[in-house]
Order: C-alpha cells, then sequence, then structure tokens
C-alpha cells in the first residue's frame, strides 16, 4: 500500500553527545502520530562524533536517523543547521516536524519553516490529529484552548516545551537505520558562534522541585516579590514567575513558567499574586495540591486551586511565613 | 549613517490582558476594551536603537502593522527618540500568523531601502510566538541572532553579540546587515518624557497598504498565513476548590494545617 | 462645538506622568511618609523628567506647553504623592511672576536654571497676620541707593528649604497701600529658611518660615515695577496656584477611588466581596460622580487658562469643588475599607491626612466662595 504521508520528523538536539530529554518526549508524540498517519518517525541529529550515540532515539522510537557529524557540528550553528535541514526536509518531504521551545529550537524553527514556506505554532500543549489527520497543535489562550492547523503547507511544524510530554518508556530491542548527511564543513562567512558558556544554576530546579511558589505581578514591586522568595525559603520550595513578573525585571526569564517557559509537576504549588491565566497554569501539570494567594476574588485561579486565599499577598505572606516558622520549630522541638 | 528598523507591535495592555476571555457559552472571544500599548519586549528594542544613536550617526524607522489604532504605539516610538515611523495598516494584512506578518514586515523593509541593523523584541506578549524577528531575516535573507543580552561590539560591521540561553550564553560575531531579537536583559528602557513628546509633533508617521508594497493579496494577511485557528475551547477545572475564610492570622493557620495535613509540607 | 476629548498627544504628556510617578516616585513615599523630608532623589528625577520645564517657554528652555499638560502632570503625581505635586505646584508657582512680569534680563537669568530644576523656586506671600488677606503683610521694604532693604518673616512657606529663588512679596515701609515682589535669592545676606513645619499631611513636600533681616535686594530683582507687587502675587496665586490645587485634588480622588475599587473587590463579607454590596457602590459612584465633574470644572478652567483669558474665577469654582470633593473621597475611601482603612499601611489614610491640606492651600474653601460671590456680583 503507498503510503499517503511522508514521515514524521523530530529535530534532535544533543549537548556533550546525550540528546536532550524534550527531543526523547517529542519521539512518543511522533511514534503516536506516525501509527496515526500509518507513516515512519525520523530523527534529525546533528553534532560531532555522535554515531554510538544515537540508540536512545532507537529505543524512543525511531525508525531512522539523519545524523550530521563532524566537528563543525558540536553546537548549534544556526546557518550551517538552517541550510542542511532544509535541503534534507525537501529532499524527504516530512508531513511533521515537531521542535523543543529550546533557545535551539526557538531559533532554529522559524528559520527553517521559513524556508519552507510553511507554518510555525509555538509551544504546544497537545498535539492530535483531526478527522482529516490534520495536526491540531493546541495552545492556551484567553482561559481556553486555541487549536491551530497548518491546512495546505507541507510540513506542519510546531514547537513544544520540555516536560509538556513524558519521555516513552526505552526499548532497548529496538533499532533502526542511520542514514549519514553530508553537511558542508564550511563555516558561514556572515554569523558565526565564538563561544558557549554553560552556567551551572545555583538554585533549585523548578522541574525537579517538591515545591513550587510562583508569584505574579501582585508582588507589587521588588519588596513583595522578595517577600513571595522568602516564602519560597521557608518552604525550600523552587522559586518560579509569571510573564508580567519578568517584564518588571524581577525574576529572570529562565524561571517563567507556563506556555513558553518551565513546566512543573510539583507535589504542592502555591501561585501568590497572580490571577491564573491559562499560558501560566498550563506549566503546572499534575500538581498533587495546588493554592492560590491574591487580592481579586474573581481572578480565575480562584476556580482552578484546592485552596484559595482571597488576600493582599503583601500582607498575607509575612503572616504565613510567620505561622511556617513557628510550626517547624515545634517540629524540630518537638 | 547607521540604518536602523525596529519592528513594534500594538498588543492589548498585559496588566488588563486577562479581560480578555472565551464566553463559555458562545465560545466567542470576550473583549472588553483593553486598550492597545507598545509591546514590552519592543520597548528593549527600541532601546538598543536609541543607544546606538547616542553613538552613532543613526537613522531609527519605527515599523509596525496592524490596525489604524496602532498608530498610537508608533507616535510613541517618535516620542521615545524613532525619526521617522511606518504603520502596514489595510485589511488586507489582517488576520496574519507569524510567517505572513513576517512576510509582510519584510517586505516592507526591502522598500525602505538598505539598513545595516533591525531590532525586534525577542516575543510579543500576546502572541508569544517569537517568530516574527527570524522569519523576517528569512525573507530578507539575513543573518539573525535570537534572544541577545548584550551587544559586545558594534564598533565595524563585525557585531559580537551576547545571545541568552537558558542559563549561559552564546558568543556570536555577525556581519551587518542582520536582524536581532532582544530581552529584557539588553537594557532598560527609558520613559517618555514631555520634550520627546513635544518633538514628534515634527516626525511624520507614513501609512502604507497593500498597493504601496506592491504585493498579492494571496500574500499577506489571513490568505497569506499558513496556520488557522480551527477551534476555540475552553477548559474545565477539576478541583473542588476551597476558599478559605476569617482573619488574616486565622487563613494562614488555617492554610499551613490543610498543607500539613495532605502531607505536602 | 466644543471638543471634550483630550489629544492624542495630552494622551501621551498622561502616560508619560504615569510612568514617571510610579516608577520614580512611587517607591519614595514610604520613606517621605517616615522622615517627613524632601527627598532629593524625587526631586532630581523631578528636574529630570522636565516636570519643572512645563510651562516656562521654549526660548528659556522650557517646554512651552501650557496649563493643561501641567493639569495632567500634576493630577498623574498626585494619584502617587500629593506631597510632591504640591511640592512641584509651587516651584510653578515661583517661576510663573518671572514668565509673566519678569524682565528680560531675569527671564534669561533664572528661568534656564529652573526649566532644568537646577534651580527651584517658590513664592513668598503668607505671614502670620495675612494670607487669604494679603494687604495684612507686615513684611517691608524701603530704598537705599539703587538697592532695596527688606524685614520680616513669612510663615507656612512651600519649599522654604529648598527653593534657590523665591519670589517675595512686601509692603512699602512709607506707603501701606504700596506692594512689590522681589525674587530673594538662597544665601542672600540677613535671608535664611528658619523653623520648619511638621504637617499633618502632604509629608515629603517641605513647609517653613523664612526670616528677613536686613536684607539688601538689588533694584534688578524687583518683579513687575516697584509698587505693581500685589498684582504679581495675585496674578500668580489666583491662576497658577488654585489650577495647581486643582491638580493635587483631582489626583488624590482618582487614587481614593482606585483604591477603594481594589479594597472592595477584595474584601470579602457574607462569603462575597463587598463590591457587591450596594451600600459601597453608592460611594464608589459617589466618587466617580465627583471625580468626572471635578476634571470638567479643572481641564475647562485650564483650557480657558491656555487661550490666554482670566480663569482665577473658574478656577476657584474648580478648586473648591475638587479640594472638597478630595476631602469626602478619603473620608469615603477610609469608610470603605474599615478599620483597614485606620492602619497607616493603608494608603487611604494617608489619603485622608493629605485631604485636609488641600483646602488650606492656595485659599481656603471660604476664601473661594467669597471669591465666587464676588464674581457672581460682579
Amino acid at each position: 500500500m503507498k503510503n499517503d504521508y511522508g514521515p514524521v520528523w523530530v529535530i534532535v538536539e544533543q549537548r556533550d553527545c546525550r540528546i536532550r530529554s524534550v527531543s526523547l518526549q517529542l519521539m512518543g508524540q511522533a511514534q503516536k502520530l506516525a501509527a496515526g498517519l500509518n507513516t515512519t518517525v525520523e530523527a534529525v541529529l546533528f553534532g560531532n562524533l555522535m554515531e554510538h550515540h544515537v540508540q536512545p532515539l532507537f529505543a524512543a522510537g525511531a525508525d531512522r536517523v539523519f545524523l550530521g557529524s563532524n566537528p563543525q557540528l558540536a553546537f548549534y550553528e544556526p546557518e550551517i543547521y538552517v541550510r542542511a535541514m532544509v535541503r534534507l526536509a525537501q529532499e524527504h518531504e516530512p508531513e511533521i516536524i515537531l521542535l523543543g521551545s529550546t533557545a535551539m529550537g526557538r531559533e532554529l524553527a522559524p528559520l527553517v519553516a521559513a524556508r519552507l514556506q510553511t507554518g510555525l505554532t509555538a509551544h504546544c500543549i497537545d498535539l492530535v490529529l483531526d478527522e482529516n489527520n490534520i495536526l491540531e497543535q493546541r495552545i492556551p489562550a484567553y482561559g481556553g484552548l486555541l487549536s491551530i492547523i497548518c491546512p495546505q503547507k507541507r510540513p506542519q511544524m510546531a514547537t513544544i516545551a520540555k516536560g509538556v510530554f513524558p519521555i516513552p518508556e526505552p526499548d532497548p530491542n529496538r533499532s533502526g537505520e542511520i542514514i549519514p548527511v553530508a553537511v558542508p564543513e564550511d563555516m558561514s562567512p556572515r554569523l558565526q558562534t565564538l563561544e558557549v558558556v554553560h552556567e551551572i544554576p545555583d538554585e533549585i530546579p523548578l522541574e525537579s522541585a517538591a515545591i513550587v511558589i510562583a508569584g505574579g505581578a501582585g508582588a507589587g514591586d521588588p519588596d513583595g516579590w522578595r517577600q513571595i522568595a522568602d516564602l519560597a525559603d521557608a518552604l525550600n520550595a523552587a522559586l518560579g514567575c509569571t510573564r508580567p513578573v519578568v517584564d518588571e525585571g524581577w525574576a529572570p526569564l529562565e524561571s517563567m513558567i507556563g506556555q513558553s517557559g518551565r513546566m512543573v509537576s510539583p507535589e504542592l504549588y502555591i501561585g501568590v499574586g497572580l490571577s491564573g491565566e491559562q499560558q501560566h497554569m498550563v506549566g503546572i501539570t499534575g500538581a498533587k495540591v495546588m493554592v492560590a494567594i491574591n487580592n481579586d476574588a474573581k481572578s480565575p485561579v480562584f476556580d482552578q486551586v484546592d485552596y484559595g486565599v482571597v488576600d493582599d499577598c503583601r500582607e498575607f505572606v509575612p503572616v504565613l511565613i510567620e505561622k511556617i516558622k513557628a510550626y517547624q520549630k515545634n517540629q524540630v522541638t518537638c | 549613517m547607521m540604518k536602523i528598523v525596529v519592528c513594534v507591535k500594538a498588543v492589548p495592555d498585559p496588566q488588563q490582558a486577562c479581560n480578555i476571555r472565551i464566553d463559555p457559552v458562545t465560545k466567542t472571544l470576550m473583549r472588553c476594551e483593553v486598550p492597545l500599548v507598545l509591546n514590552p519586549l519592543d520597548k528593549n528594542a527600541m532601546q538598543a536603537a536609541l543607544d546606538l544613536k547616542e553613538q552613532f550617526d543613526a537613522h531609527i524607522t519605527a515599523l509596525s502593522m496592524g490596525p489604524p489604532d496602532a498608530e498610537g504605539i508608533v507616535r510613541e516610538c517618535l516620542a521615545l527618540g524613532a525619526d521617522q515611523g511606518i504603520l502596514l495598516s489595510d485589511r488586507a494584512f489582517a488576520g496574519a500568523d507569524a510567517y505572513a506578518t513576517a512576510y509582510t514586515l519584510a517586505t516592507a523593509i526591502a522598500k525602505i531601502g538598505p539598513v545595516h541593523v533591525i531590532f525586534c523584541g525577542m516575543a510579543s506578549s500576546d502572541g508569544s510566538t517569537e517568530w516574527v524577528g527570524p522569519e523576517i531575516a528569512s525573507f530578507l535573507d539575513l543573518p539573525v541572532v535570537t534572544m541577545v543580552e548584550e551587544i559586545v561590539e558594534c564598533r565595524s560591521l563585525q557585531w559580537k553579540v551576547k545571545a541568552s540561553l537558558a542559563h549561559g550564553y552564546r558568543l556570536m560575531q555577525v556581519q551587518l546587515p542582520a536582524v536581532f531579537t532582544v530581552t529584557r536583559e539588553l537594557n532598560t528602557p527609558r520613559a517618555l518624557v514631555f520634550s520627546g513628546i513635544i518633538k514628534a509633533r515634527k516626525k511624520s508617521i507614513v501609512r502604507w497598504g497593500i498597493d504601496d508594497l506592491g504585493v498579492p493579496a494571496e500574500a499577506v494577511g489571513l490568505k497569506g498565513s499558513p496556520t488557522i485557528v480551527s477551534k476555540l475551547t475552553t477548559t474545565q477545572s477539576k478541583r473542588e476548590v476551597n476558599i478559605l475564610t476569617g482573619t488574616r492570622e486565622e487563613k494562614a493557620t488555617q492554610l499551613l494545617q490543610k498543607l500539613v495535613d495532605s502531607g505536602v509540607v | 462645538m466644543i471638543d471634550f476629548t483630550f489629544t492624542e498627544e495630552q494622551e501621551m504628556f498622561r502616560k508619560a506622568a504615569r510612568e514617571f510617578a510610579e516608577i520614580q516616585v512611587a517607591p519614595k513615599v514610604a520613606e517621605m511618609e517616615e522622615t517627613g523630608e524632601v527627598c532629593d532623589e524625587v526631586v532630581k528625577a523631578l528636574g529630570e523628567a522636565e516636570m519643572m520645564a512645563l510651562t516656562i517657554p521654549e526660548e528659556y528652555g522650557g517646554l512651552g506647553l501650557g496649563y493643561t499638560a501641567r493639569l495632567i502632570a500634576l493630577e498623574e503625581i498626585s494619584k502617587v504623592s500629593v506631597g510632591t505635586a504640591m511640592m512641584l505646584q509651587v516651584f510653578a508657582l515661583g517661576i510663573e511672576p518671572i514668565i509673566k512680569f519678569g524682565t528680560e534680563e531675569q527671564k534669561k537669568k533664572y528661568l534656564p536654571a529652573l526649566a532644568k530644576g537646577k534651580r527651584l523656586a517658590s513664592t513668598a506671600v503668607t505671614e502670620a497676620t495675612g494670607g487669604s488677606d494679603p494687604t495684612g503683610i507686615r513684611t517691608s521694604y524701603r530704598k537705599e541707593g539703587n538697592d532695596y532693604i527688606l524685614n520680616g518673616r513669612k510663615c507656612f512657606i512651600t519649599n522654604s528649604h529648598i527653593a534657590d529663588t523665591i519670589t517675595t512679596l512686601a509692603k512699602d515701609d512709607e506707603n501701606p497701600k504700596a506692594f512689590s515682589t522681589f525674587i530673594l535669592e538662597k544665601g542672600m545676606e540677613g535671608f535664611k529658611p528658619t523653623h520648619k513645619e511638621h504637617k499633618l499631611g502632604m509629608r515629603g513636600c517641605n513647609t517653613g518660615e523664612l526670616a528677613i533681616e536686613n536684607c539688601r535686594v538689588p533694584a534688578k530683582n524687583l518683579v513687575g515695577g516697584e509698587g505693581k507687587g500685589m498684582r504679581v502675587a495675585l496674578g500668580a496665586i489666583g491662576d497658577v496656584g488654585r489650577g495647581g490645587m486643582v491638580g493635587c485634588a483631582l489626583g488624590l480622588q482618582a487614587a481614593c477611588l482606585e483604591a477603594s475599587v481594589t479594597f472592595a473587590n477584595e474584601r470579602i463579607l457574607y462569603g462575597k466581596p463587598i463590591s457587591n454590596l450596594q451600600a459601597i457602590q453608592n460611594k464608589l459612584a459617589q466618587m466617580k460622580i465627583d471625580l468626572e465633574a471635578g476634571r470638567l470644572l479643572g481641564y475647562r478652567a485650564a483650557a480657558i487658562q491656555d487661550k490666554g483669558g482670566r480663569s482665577s474665577n473658574e478656577f476657584a469654582v474648580a478648586k473648591y469643588f475638587t479640594t472638597e470633593a478630595a476631602q469626602k473621597a478619603a473620608k469615603m475611601a477610609l469608610d470603605i475599607h474599615g478599620g483597614y482603612g485606620c492602619m497607616e499601611e493603608y494608603a487611604v489614610s494617608r489619603y485622608l491626612r493629605d485631604s485636609f491640606v488641600l483646602g488650606p492651600s492656595a485659599g481656603t474653601s471660604d476664601i473661594m466662595k467669597v471669591i465666587i460671590a464676588r464674581w457672581v456680583l460682579s
């Protein structure tokens, strides 16, 4: 039987020859979609000396891996990556291309999409095939979900944040084909990466924290924000925030939770001084207990949590910190 | 003279954006009258251009695509220090996705003539796609660096910039002309001042429609957009909400007790 | 027909003033309340944001914007800090006599530095024996050669300790019906600020006494000519002084309403926000009515002033209405806040204190009625 659909692609990302978790998470989705379309799953991976590191991709569901491997590809090099990937996509005509919403994915995706003259959906939180086998790319908006489709142009392209989907159970017995891709080794004359510096974050990573405190614009000012940080300290929690907080400059972009930021699934989530915008709330997946502290009784956050406290967080948080400290002291002495 | 284009967008005031919601019954958008403001990250893009203008002989064009109302934010850019404003406004442009938006803006930039630097905010507060900057670069076949957090070297046509990573950065060397999308770490946007507003009186805003750009109607707006919104659904919470009452002290005590009881503290 | 809408440019002025107030002034309010002292950073920021330059003509380094723009700026700043707006309003009050009555030499000498905020201005009329009735003042001058010798004591002078340029009203030693206005400068021998007042409200705005003892003032510092002093002083107070107080009052009204709406939506009683209660809604509606009416009165008077018309009577009406309304609004805001309103952490307690300082500044409500009655009967 002739296959009507091209393959489903995942643009895989590696760092120091290790496949990044978001890429494996996307392999699971690619497998699901490929099954629906009765087509294959293919991974595209660029790096240096990667030959012995592709097995996790097969284990996660790849049928074929397009592997570009040479010293110039060790790090993401935009111009070379884009040129090679566009050529590869034009040759193999994938039906769908998925990328992680990482620094690389967020730059690479639009560069590839525009050159392939196709659409691209940002930071999806769900991917399903509709009745016509078109990819429904769901994003949160206005307190609900928007389904975005790319009905005519191919491939259909989407980016997905780390943590939206689980890593599929690896099948160590699966194997597949490695197809070497010849990537030119000459550097772009107009754009070059001189240096890549990874800093080690000193705070508790949001993704693995048992307790996450997220602060919003209700903090009011840097002092209000420090109180929320103190609450996080008191509970030994990771501290996240909403976009307005990043806009105000109280917290770095890296700590933003939500559709275009981090995805967290803690035991306890406490949203402080935030209204419950969907773009933020979708970043909390499967929290066991959720709490909201906000001054506006009508804000949508109070429809989405287990416990709500209607109060000015600037007044309430110090009182709560006091109670927590008193409780912790009792625990120790008893 | 260094020619700079800053792409800016009028967005619903982010502080009031939570007033835009989906009507759970009709599944349509309930738009309260949320005023349009300059997208927060575009202020950083404007400031990046203004900082260059302080060092070099530069000419700044603020370029926006949007409804006629968006003229207000272009005027604001003039008051902040841009030399001229261009508003791309036409019914044919309406309903554009990131691709069609980038195409239209890129066409306008090509019409402006040779430029050295194009600045965009990294993302818009309403769309949050981050695609427009890099797609403009693709259409113009220019190099792009996204998420710029520092301009390290800009005295020649070969710049060095730091692009933000989740933890860390990439140091990039780029040959102008080029596109840069900027983060809020790049600078602190200066506030509007009255004298800037007065100086803007003498500056003009040009309005270009589809005929001025000379592009086919199929290439812009909804018709030129590969992606469309197919559905709008509301989500329902599965949680039983328990609003705590009493004095501030009582609420704090109750909350702590509930958290201890559920075993999360 | 009459156009009641602000221009796009005026809306932008409002936005600029609001951003200025929220970014530069708001973080300093607590400190100003605590110490009662002028915050140097706020004064510096006012200068950098060109707030002192609004009404100064462009040829003297100002912005030449006129009085509607000034009212907009004052309203927005007062919304965040009435004390800061008061300080700014009196800078303009000190500047105005030089703009309106100053010689070319005086304008060139003083205005550019005043526009930049490098010099600060004030005006000194009030004394223990005369404020509302300025003819009761006792500060006197006598001519000595080319100079004048001034003696007296001024009280309740806003910006007394920070001003560099103070337009001061004095009475002819020999002719109790003749008044003249002089520019006194900080550092002149025999002229110094003495006692600092501690006010009920508007903390962070400096008010105090000025002592003038055998102060020798050169004739070139005379404003508007000898014997023309009353016209100079009242010309400034009637339009610019009252207009400034309207800006302060409107800002306070708006702040009271905003704080009340926020609180009423937050505060839960009987399981619902108290904004659902008609008793509360009634107060909110009243505050809104007064704010809208006050804006119409104030901005109309400013529009007349901008056209060069005589606006002191219209400003008397607006000053009376808005300062009274601000007091009522502060009281209602406090009522809505209940017990919280009595706590200093809540801004409404400050609003109430500030509202009581609005009335007596630039003429009490009773004096406004005297002026308005004179207008009606004339």
